[in-house]
């Protein structure tokens, strides 16, 4: 199945020109063609071609109504809300993840008081592999995440925390105990669970297999079936929580364009839905809690090109495709993160400037949410003072430079609208690819996807690399004397020795019995179809077993995930 | 203990040495294969071939799991092409038997076909003998059953397991490259895909038309991912080793000898030809244009010039 | 037949699972012409060393972000103790300045960082290759 084509690029042959147009146009090129010199082709990251001017020529308005409409309405170009940022702006939610919970928490607190209206939460690399910290050599631990491994450390993690007023992300494939532990700390401060809102960050276990390796945890048919009881979990249990965030970052961190990433994305999100809607849910039951999660790169326009193309992309196929008749299906929600893959190790201070324009880009775009990366982001998970810096960027864009005063003030740009209507037609050619290959889940199942993103990497490295594509202090304007890198963060040693000696002393105190006694619950729950393996892991960490514990489990009865093509 | 006597006694590191060695070619490289041939005969041989997506690694991997929970020691050889641009090659398949790095029952090796004309049929006789003198009893060789030379490599398998997937495009691309052919079990993985049954209906089909003995070729459903049917799998091999006289010691020696000769031959051949004179050939092919001889006849001639030492060597002379 | 290719392994050990730097690196060394064995990230040192056994590997090249590469000198400790110490190491990826002494003193060839070219990078493995293969000549052959 093909995707529906939006009106085509041609100018409308019967609407009259504009006096003199014909004329002043002649007349610039033939100065521009005398004054240019040698000229350049230029082309953007997802391989279009990018003119010198547009005018009316390429878009103009007799197309408003059809390319653009009015923010919070069908085709959603200008927004998803009839407000956007102007009534209430993006939610400045900035990772953070970091030593042991006593650490986070530290961290955290600060963030919240400098004005932060929701947080996340990210586990240390041993979490996403899917062991305990009692498993791991102690100079790993800590360094690019938080130890979370039980419901007591979340605790800590959260101390002082009002979870059930502030949005909480939690960083966390499948089978996403970093969500159980949460709901164990509601449910220790007498929280119910509808109070508690936020996102399952890394729940698009696609995304994984196919770059970042997060897979290491359950094989892909496994993960399928744990995301969708997870997502039937939630709908029941935990209404105004989204368990499903479809992450576009890790692919284009990976190589693949911005065209290719959204074209990816927007794939996967149609294989969840679909494999939900498979087991019985109803489109307009879940898609309202379907989010979305991209890479914000510095490429500007194509970025602001990128996001308005994929909501007006998205509603469509909310709404034709998937059958949802409620408009709030229809809304393409998304958290933005300035892209890291664009930062420097060189000259790192740069990175607050392009960290800005990254920002802006995202404002642009209607994001919903935003994290901005500290300039030490290449060398180092973000120390206290560049993070800082980070969060009042986003401070500054908004109230200096008055960023959100107008709703998609990009709107009209002849530019802008032709780019967002080319970067649709390239993002249609990947989804009908994807189509032919059978769906996202197969397609990364064969290696379809990987190599298409593997080709993008290698050709976009070539271009650094002759000096085509230019990046500042790497291969131009290098000025290397005396520039002090930043220092690396690293967890306290004898805070972590302490938190991975209280943990084993933690598991010697528990009542073997009790967790004997949950572990055969989630085994005999893995093993039975109709049964929901997420409440299961719930109940498990209630009682005090391990994030470890729980996906070696799981692991055994679902299979470990392994890699699915290599270079 | 020199380095020969090490390699006998199951060192790891002088068995990983002799294989560069041997994979390199030249004069040292063909000592050591003369002797190794004196210390052969004992090693299982089992090719698993089949196109790219019908998962080979992760069916051999499920495989030597099952044959070790019996206590056999396996080696296994994974074959994959070279860049025909660059010479070099990323090797993978052993990614995907991750499960086995750190056994000792298990010996693992990457080659890369390295572009030789005729495929790496002229090394992988060596390798096998290297492989079986260090005393491993059973030896998984796996390539790739895309082309001719892939074909060529697994003909040095006692016993050939043919791996086939559903719905990779193609069904019957195993028929194209000529690789049914030389089945001894085929096997259709990833048996959970709805197209499975299908695929062994269309082999058990294709069976039918071959000459005597295809009934004798049993169709094995396997999901290596599930794990299902590697017991049938394992039966259908070691019924294949059982049924068959050609495969005791001695003949396995001789087969592989056999293969070798045959390989060599036909490079020693193709280098020759490469280098007869162009006017030699233009005559040739101006008989052909008037008759005087026909096509055959005429490939005939080629081959004798070929052979013939003097031309060669008068031809190499005229080069600039 | 005495040009032999490269034998380059590319791996990850450690705790970061982001590749797209060591898989480029795969191709760039491919394409110059040597063997690559490449391995998917979160590999185990026990399981490099066996892995550098079994495929007589010259080069291993390690990729690194976070901190993996503080256990990188505990690779080499296992290297030379199963007498692997003549094989080439280096490590691409992140490392902070400041920390590229102790990898050096622990027998590490070469830290790459993220401006390093392609030719930088195929140029040393290369060298480190070709100096190797020299060593494992003189050590000893299967002429005897």
């Amino acid at each position: 199945m093909t995707h529906a084509r939006i009106v085509p690029l041609n100018r409308d042959e019967d609407q009259p020109s504009l006096p003199g147009f014909e004329d002043a146009e002649d007349r610039w090129r033939q100065d521009y063609d005398r004054q240019i010199g040698t000229e350049r082709r230029i082309v953007n990251r997802s391989g279009i071609e990018i003119d010198p001017i547009y005018t009316p020529e390429n878009w103009s308005s007799d197309r408003y109504m059809a390319d653009l409409g009015f923010p919070g309405q069908a085709p959603y170009t200008r927004g998803i809300y009839p407000t956007m940022h102007r009534g209430r702006t993006w939610s400045q939610r900035q990772l953070i993840g970091l030593g042991t919970p006593g650490d986070y928490n530290e961290r955290v607190r600060k963030i919240v008081d400098h004005g932060a209206t929701a947080i996340s939460l990210i586990p240390c690399n041993s979490g996403f592999r899917g062991i305990d910290c009692d498993e791991v050599p102690l100079p790993l631990l800590g360094t690019c995440g938080t130890v979370v491994n039980t419901v007591d450390h979340m605790d800590q993690a959260l101390d002082g925390i009002p979870i059930g007023d502030i949005s909480t992300a939690m960083n966390d494939p499948t089978p996403f105990t970093l969500l159980a532990f949460v709901l164990g700390v509601a449910k220790r401060r007498g929280i119910p669970f509808e109070r508690i809102t936020g996102t399952s960050n890394q729940s698009d276990y696609i995304s994984h297999f196919v770059a970042n390796h997060m897979f290491y945890r359950l094989s892909q048919p496994g993960s399928r079936r744990v995301l969708v009881d997870h997502v039937a979990y939630c709908r029941e249990h935990v209404p105004n929580w989204n368990p499903v965030s479809v992450v576009g970052q890790h692919m284009q961190q990976a190589g693949a364009t911005p065209a290719e990433t959204m074209g990816l994305t927007l794939s996967t999100a149609i294989q969840y839905a679909e494999d939900c809607m498979a087991r019985g849910m109803d489109p307009d039951a879940i898609l309202p809690r379907f989010t979305f999660f991209f890479d914000i790169s510095i490429s500007f326009f194509e970025e602001i090109a990128k996001f308005r193309a994929g909501r007006r992309i998205w509603a469509r196929i909310a709404k034709d495709r998937l059958g949802a008749r409620n408009p709030r299906s229809w809304r393409f929600k998304f958290h933005g993160q300035t892209s890291g893959v664009d930062l420097t190790a060189q000259q790192p201070l740069n990175n607050i400037a392009r960290v800005a324009v990254q920002a802006a880009a995202g404002i642009f775009s209607g994001l919903q949410s935003m994290h901005t990366d500290a300039y030490d982001e290449a060398i180092t998970s973000p120390t206290e003072g560049p993070a800082r810096i980070a969060v009042a960027t986003q401070n500054i864009l908004r109230e200096e430079a008055h960023l959100c005063d107008v709703i998609d003030p990009m709107g009209g740009s002849y530019y802008v609208e032709t780019l967002t209507n080319q970067m649709e037609e390239e993002i249609l050619q990947v989804m009908d690819r994807i189509e032919a290959a059978g769906g996202m889940y197969e397609a990364v199942g064969s290696g379809t996807v990987q190599t298409m993103i593997g080709q993008s990497a290698l050709a976009a490295q070539e271009k650094v690399e002759a000096g085509d594509e230019k990046v500042v202090g790497v291969n131009c304007y290098q000025d290397d004397d005396g520039v002090e890198q930043p220092e690396p963060y690293r967890p306290d040693r004898q805070a972590m020795e302490a938190h991975v000696k209280a943990f084993k002393a933690f598991k010697a105190d528990r009542s073997q019995a009790t967790v004997d006694k949950a572990i055969a619950g989630l085994r005999e729950a893995a093993q039975d179809e109709s049964a929901n393996t997420f409440e299961k892991v719930v109940d498990a960490a209630a009682v005090g077993v391990t994030h470890g514990e729980i996906i070696g489990t799981l692991r055994e009865e679902l299979g470990f995930g392994h890699p699915l093509i290599i270079a | 203990m020199t380095a020969f006597e090490r390699l006998l006694a199951g060192e790891v590191s002088a068995l990983a040495r002799a294989i560069s060695l041997l994979e390199a070619g030249g004069d040292a490289s063909d000592a050591l294969a003369a002797r190794l041939r004196g210390h052969t005969g004992n090693a299982r041989v089992i090719g698993f071939t089949g196109p790219p997506g019908a998962g080979k690694s992760t069916l051999i991997s499920a495989y030597v799991a099952a044959l070790r929970a019996r206590g056999e020691r396996i080696a296994v050889l994974a074959v994959d092409p070279s860049s025909p641009l660059s010479g070099g090659a990323v090797l993978g398949d052993r990614t995907r038997m991750g499960e086995h790095s750190t056994d000792q029952g298990v010996f693992i090796r990457s080659v890369a076909a390295r572009g030789h004309l005729g495929g790496l049929a002229l090394s992988i006789p060596a390798i096998l003998d290297a492989v079986d003198a260090a005393g491993w009893p059973t030896i998984i060789l796996e390539t790739v059953g895309a082309g001719q030379s892939e074909t060529e490599i697994v003909e040095f398998a006692d016993v050939k397991v043919v791996l086939n997937a559903p719905g990779l495009g193609d069904d019957i691309q195993a028929i194209k490259a000529g690789i049914l052919e030389i089945a001894d079990v085929l096997v259709v993985n990833k048996s959970d895909l709805p197209l499975a049954e299908r695929t062994v209906r269309q082999l058990q089909a294709m069976l039918a038309l071959r000459s005597a003995g295809s009934q004798d070729v049993p169709v094995v459903m396997t999901s290596a991912t599930r794990l299902d049917g590697l017991d049938d799998l394992e039966q259908a091999v070691d019924n294949r080793f059982g049924l068959s006289a050609d495969l005791d010691a001695e003949r396995r020696r001789g087969r592989r000898l056999r293969g070798l000769l045959r390989r060599r031959a036909e490079a020693a051949i193709r280098d020759r030809l490469v280098a007869i004179a162009p006017d030699r050939m233009d005559a040739i092919c101006e008989r052909v244009h008037s008759n005087a001889v026909s096509i055959d006849g005429a490939a005939l001639e080629l081959a004798a010039l070929a052979l013939d030492g003097n031309e060669v060597a008068g031809a190499l002379l005229d080069e600039p | 037949m005495s040009e032999q290719p490269i034998r380059v392994l590319v791996t990850k050990i450690g705790l970061d699972g982001h590749d797209r730097g060591s898989r480029v690196v795969a191709a760039y060394l491919r394409d110059a012409g040597m063997e690559v064995i490449y391995t998917p990230p979160w590999q185990q040192i026990e399981e490099v060393v066996a892995l550098a056994l079994q495929e007589d590997v010259d080069v291993i090249g390690v990729s690194s972000l976070a901190t993996d590469h503080l256990i990188v000198p505990d690779l080499v400790e296992a290297l030379r103790t199963a007498d692997l110490g003549h094989v080439g190491v280096i490590v691409g990826g992140i490392v902070p300045d400041m920390e590229h002494p102790s990898l050096l003193t622990a027998g590490v060839a070469r830290i790459f960082g993220p401006g390093a070219s392609r030719d930088d990078i195929v140029d040393c493995v290369s060298d480190l290759g070709a100096r190797v293969r020299g060593e494992k000549l003189a050590e000893g052959d299967f002429s005897q």
